[in-house]
């Protein structure tokens, strides 16, 4: 019951949030919400990630590909086939998807160490194509004019123009993909998911196909981050080659390790503090990044298994 | 046609034949003991049969199926459980998810049925529950079972994966030293618990280096020595076997 | 002694007195915490309570190396070798804080001793039967000459003349002067050659005497010993 009312006041509390950004601090409205869209699609963005190299162990570093090819079908589909957010997102999606099966069929082969290291040149070589197919990614020069998205059509269609706006569209988004999240790793699928990870012959020996779990994570992961590009390309309106270099995967790394790999918590809050740190680092500039870098230290030899394994740790003597 | 057969099996590794031409047949209801020496080939036939190993030579069929070089996981599917001989648990998975992974699989095949929680498959779960919650009690490990697997001790792990490989209720199932690192009077219930499935109808191959066991248990003896079968019959007659003594009990 | 894992006591309150020269076997059921014992005097779980003395040198509290460095080695449950490397540079390793001229001699000493090894020296461990791998990490310690043998289920997985070989090894160092603790479930061959002995149960002391004693007495033989 009390968990609920949490639950429920917290909730409450983030769909309010650009009215209380305006309350608290009315000139920073935007810039705070600004920061908290990145924080949301970090998030749902890391929590997509977290599926293939939390729960079934594949240490992928194609991420920021799959991100990039929905960042770069969304945009050039609004740009130059006047497609809407919804079905460009889609196809942002399933392209995404598409590729990240595609791929996964040789890849999967690989293990470990060669898993990794496939994938990453996976990932290089989207960067490349991005960079120098000139003719359908204006490469360097970048996709410009990607209208901010509306849902909905003709009259009835509602303009997300607004920070505030574009900032319950990325919460919707990352309360999708954290139910997306949830609903995979739990229960029966989370279980064949971790089994996996843990002993592959053992889970072989239990029925399971290794290989066919590893893909759904895979695929899944893909279509989500093919989402998350293409509201991100809605949201800058301007999309270049470096959004998806292999640094992203770093990013990912870091949100995930420094949150708890594997966990939904943790994850989230990896990505609030790898946004939102380096902000309110922003009152000692010259040493903002030595300082930021030295607590994602502290925070990894304090508690290596992330964050979240602190709150567990609390949450549990408090019952106890 | 046997329940369980194996033709001419080979199996070679750089420099040794693990696995010399072993015939094999297993019916439907038996209990065979494998014994050998250390490095007979007896782990590597099981890994061989459940296709966790590509033989060199020979087809393996089970129901009338040929199953040759079939990937594990079908194999388990089709109803063969085994366990490991060097212990094997899900270390992170909590000592009831290792069991309850071990039935999901023959429950229901379709990725989006598990995604869309039925009632039926609600139902499945409490079963399931209920399954594995009967086997921890007799492997005395009710009281772990919400600790992750990694936690337990050698022998209760090993108790566990045997528990687990229970789960299914596999048609046949292959045990590689079940009874090693456990106690003497767990291996007294186990043996129990074997002898129960065997009358229930299950086939049972069994490989064990702890001859009460398998004097006790074994209706049918196979003896491996360097990858080959050099006697087979009944528990008392091995014993007596000059050949086997010589191989393998010694004096 | 009192020692546990993070949240969790194993050890609560276990007392045990070794004479040098004697091999005692440390028995009970699974979980009892024979385990935790051994590891506990290595130095690879730490105490936190009580003390344990070799020689009247407190060892509580030291690290691994130290404790090997006072002539202790340490045969782990189950698989605990460098799978990558062959059966010889295995060997190699066991006697890793040796410098002495000897090793070299040992290892074929070794080799004689148990055949297996010899015929596998190129082998990578990993590809070694699970009984070989035994008899490998054995050997393995053995070549320290310790003078305290830890070891945690000697007899795991090997077939009756290997077990009764281990076994007869056993013996025999003890013979030259290493005293041996030994965790058994293989309870009555242990017993029966065992100065003493020692039952746990539930991170407690439940009976102890001479090998004979614990062979013979009724309530043992029921609940350890089967049957
Ligand atoms: N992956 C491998 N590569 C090379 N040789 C192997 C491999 N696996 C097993 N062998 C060899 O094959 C032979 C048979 O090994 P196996 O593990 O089947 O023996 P086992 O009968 O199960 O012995 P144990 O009773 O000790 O478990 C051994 O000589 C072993 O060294
Ligand atoms: N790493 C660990 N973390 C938490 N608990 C542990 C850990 N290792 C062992 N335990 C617990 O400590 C108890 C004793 O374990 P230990 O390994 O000492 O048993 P044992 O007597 O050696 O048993 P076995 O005969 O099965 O080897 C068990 O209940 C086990 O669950
Ligand atoms: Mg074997
Ligand atoms: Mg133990």
């Amino acid at each position: 019951m009390r968990r609920a009312v949490a639950w429920g006041l917290g909730g409450a509390a983030l769909v309010a949030m650009p009215w209380l950004v305006r309350a608290v601090a009315p000139g920073q409205q935007r810039y705070v919400l600004h920061i908290l869209v990145f924080t949301g699609l970090f998030a749902a963005l890391a929590l997509s990630y977290d599926l293939v190299v939390g729960h079934v162990g594949s240490l992928s570093l194609a991420h920021p590909a799959f991100f990039g090819i929905g960042a770069y079908t969304a945009a050039l589909l609004a740009t130059r086939a006047g497609f809407t957010f919804l079905p460009d997102t889609l196809a942002a999606m399933i392209l995404a998807g598409l590729v990240a099966w595609l791929i996964g069929v040789p890849m999967f082969r690989l293990h470990e160490h060669a898993f990794a290291i496939g994938t990453l040149g996976f990932a290089m070589v989207t960067h490349i194509v991005a960079t120098n197919w000139v003719d359908l990614t204006r490469g360097p020069l970048c996709v410009t004019g990607i209208p901010r998205p509306a849902l909905g059509m003709g009259p009835v269609a509602i303009k997300l123009t607004s920070v505030p706006h574009y900032y319950w569209l990325a919460l919707a988004s990352l309360g999708l993909v954290a139910l997306l999240y949830h609903g995979l790793t739990t229960f029966r699928l989370g279980r064949a998911f971790h089994a996996v990870r843990d002993n592959e012959m053992l889970a072989a020996a239990a029925g399971i196909d290794p290989r066919r779990y590893r893909m759904l994570a895979f695929v899944v992961g893909a279509v989500v981050a093919g989402g998350i590009g293409a509201l991100y390309a809605h949201y800058i309106t301007v999309l270049c080659p470096e959004e998806m270099t292999v640094a992203l995967t770093i990013n990912l790394l870091v949100i995930v390790f420094i949150g708890g790999v594997g966990r939904l918590r943790g994850v989230v809050i990896g990505a609030v503090l790898f946004t939102v740190l380096p902000e309110i680092l922003r009152i000692a500039p010259t040493w903002r990044l030595v300082i930021y870098g030295g607590l994602l230290l502290a925070i990894v030899v304090r508690w290596p298994e992330g964050l979240e394994s602190a709150l567990r740790r609390s949450g549990r003597s408090r019952t106890a | 046609m046997a329940f369980f057969a194996v033709h001419g099996l080979v199996k070679r590794f750089l420099g040794v034949t693990a696995i010399d031409r072993v015939d094999l047949t297993v019916e439907r209801g038996e209990l065979v003991a494998l014994i050998g020496p250390n490095g007979s080939g007896k782990t590597t036939l099981f890994n061989c049969v459940t296709g966790f190993m590509p033989a060199d030579a020979g087809r393996v069929t089970f129901r009338e199926r040929d199953v040759t070089g079939i990937a594990p996981h079908r194999i388990a599917r089709l109803g063969v459980g085994r366990t490991f001989q060097l212990v094997s648990v899900f270390s992170r998975l909590t000592v009831l998810d290792n069991l309850l992974v071990f039935l999901q699989q023959h429950q229901e095949d379709s990725v989006l049925g598990r995604l869309l929680r039925t009632a039926r498959l609600r139902r499945y779960e409490r079963e399931a529950l209920d399954r594995a919650h009967a086997l921890l009690a007799w492997v005395k490990l009710a009281d772990h079972a919400h600790a992750p697997a990694g936690t337990l001790s050698y022998g209760q792990r090993k108790l566990l994966a045997f528990a687990a490989a229970l789960m299914p209720n596999p048609e046949l199932i292959l045990l590689d030293e079940p009874a090693a690192a456990v106690n003497p009077t767990m291996i007294e219930t186990m043996k129990r618990h074997i002898l129960a499935l065997n009358r229930e109808g299950k086939t049972i191959l069994l490989v064990e280096h702890n001859m009460d066991v398998v004097m006790d248990l074994a209706q049918r003896v196979v003896v491996l020595d360097h990858g080959a079968k050099i006697a087979e019959g009944a528990p008392e007659a091995i014993r007596r076997d000059p050949r086997v003594i010589d191989a393998y009990f010694g004096r | 002694m009192r020692a546990g894992y993070a949240e969790v006591e194993v050890l609560r309150g276990v007392s045990l007195e070794v004479r040098s020269g004697d091999i005692v076997s440390i028995i009970g059921a699974n979980g009892a915490g024979k385990s935790t014992l051994l590891k506990t005097v290595f130095g690879l779980v730490t105490a936190h309570g009580g003390s344990i003395r070799l020689a009247g040198e407190e060892l509580a509290g030291r690290r691994p190396v130290e404790v090997l460095a006072r002539g202790v080695s340490y045969v782990p449950q189950g698989r605990c070798n460098f799978p990558a490397m062959t059966v010889e540079e295995n060997l190699e390793m066991g006697a890793y804080t040796r410098n002495d001229a000897g090793v070299r001699r040992d290892i074929d000493a070794m080799m004689q001793r148990f055949p297996m090894l010899g015929s596998k020296r190129v082998d990578p461990a990993g590809t070694l039967s699970g009984g070989q791998q035994q008899v490998l990490e054995i050997a393995m310690a053995l070549l320290l000459h310790p003078r305290l043998l830890l070891v945690d289920e000697p007899s795991l997985g090997l077939d009756p003349r290997m077990a009764e070989l281990v076994f007869a090894t056993i013996e025999s160092i003890n013979r030259e002067g290493t005293t041996v603790v030994m965790v058994e479930q293989n309870a009555k061959t242990a017993l029966s050659i065992s100065h003493r002995a020692f039952v746990l149960e539930l991170g407690r002391n439940r009976f102890e005497g001479t090998g004979r004693e614990l062979l013979d007495n009724p309530e043992v033989r029921t609940h350890y010993l089967g049957r």
